[in-house]
């Protein structure tokens, strides 16, 4: 079970299936999220935050109380803060909300980068793992972004015999929905991470192994997948 | 900051320049890192609906990461999307 760094926009965003809720088919639970504290409203036994990291309204986040335990968990971040909430999304009614069991204000207002990157970072490698179908859970550090460059430049280990260049290719062709296919413009629009010899290159892998034909002229390409 | 206190400056640490306008007068000093949320206005200003101080007590904020992000989240808006 991995804890996944996420906007509000995405959390509102998630679909739920039973008890399960999975943003573009990435399974999410824990969660983190950092915004401002907006609003903060103490009853007996939890505390109601709106939380607001600006892509969508602020969110509601309950924090359970423990009320025979003094001081510490039991102080009201003030309105105007900055804090980074771990928690559970929960819907109700089909309004989202967490409960958080941990709420920390920043003290470094650099965990806002951190945590900016982190939800980039985080979101690309699941569905990364998801279209590779890997089975092993993702893990990725929580400190340190890791190699964001390396996303672009690397992604060399075949999986069911295709590189993560070359799937990521074969998505995108598979994906357009016009008569002429994509064109090599196009692709190297979507994938701006990679160099367009690299996408000629998966190109002429993937048509060499029948995974999809030009049409119109060299430039353009249709899966042969039936979708 | 504009001696009128309705009107102030930031600079984005990498020579760009914005003017912030405010509907009341500034109630209060404000330096370094300011986060403001507003609407850009067609003079190119930016119309404060609210701010913030970011707190640089314990660590100095980084600016020109926090620039880098920013480009990254606009190339990737299928992983940060503004709803």
């Amino acid at each position: 079970q991995t804890i996944v760094p996420c906007t509000v926009s995405q959390l509102l965003a998630a679909e739920q299936v039973d008890e399960t809720f999975r943003i573009c088919d990435v399974e999410i639970s824990q969660v983190t999220v950092v915004g401002i504290v907006r609003h903060a409203e103490k009853a007996p036994t939890n505390i109601l935050y709106k939380v607001d990291d600006m892509t969508a309204a602020p969110m509601d986040v309950r924090q359970w109380v423990d009320t025979d335990e003094a001081g510490g968990d039991n102080v009201v971040v003030p309105p105007g803060t900055y804090v980074k909430v771990a928690g559970h999304l929960r819907s109700f009614q089909n309004k989202k909300s967490l409960v958080a069991f941990k709420i920390m204000p920043l003290e470094n207002m650099n965990e806002f980068t951190t945590h900016i990157l982190e939800i980039v970072n985080a979101h690309m490698i699941l569905r990364k793992n998801l279209m590779s179908a890997s089975s092993a859970p993702p893990s990725f550090p929580s400190a340190g972004i890791g190699d964001m460059g390396g996303y672009g430049g690397g992604g060399s280990l075949p999986v069911n015999g295709l590189t993560a260049h070359q799937s990521q290719v074969l998505n995108l062709i598979k994906s357009c929905p016009v008569p002429e296919g994509m064109s090599l413009q196009e692709l190297k629009l979507q994938l701006r991470s990679m160099s367009m010899s690299t996408i000629k290159q998966a190109v002429e892998f993937l048509s060499s192994e029948g995974h999809i034909y030009s049409t119109v002229d060299d430039d353009h390409y249709k899966s042969t997948d039936a979708e | 900051i504009h001696p009128t206190g309705k009107l102030f400056v930031l600079s984005d640490g990498v020579g760009k320049h914005t003017t912030v306008e405010l509907s009341e007068p500034l109630d209060e000093e404000i330096s370094g890192i300011i986060e403001v949320v507003g609407r850009v206005t067609n003079q190119a200003t930016i119309m404060c609906v609210s701010y913030v101080q970011f707190r640089e007590d314990k660590s100095p904020f980084d600016l020109e990461l926090y620039n880098e992000a920013l480009k990254i989240i606009h190339e990737f808006p299928e992983y940060f999307p503004f709803g």
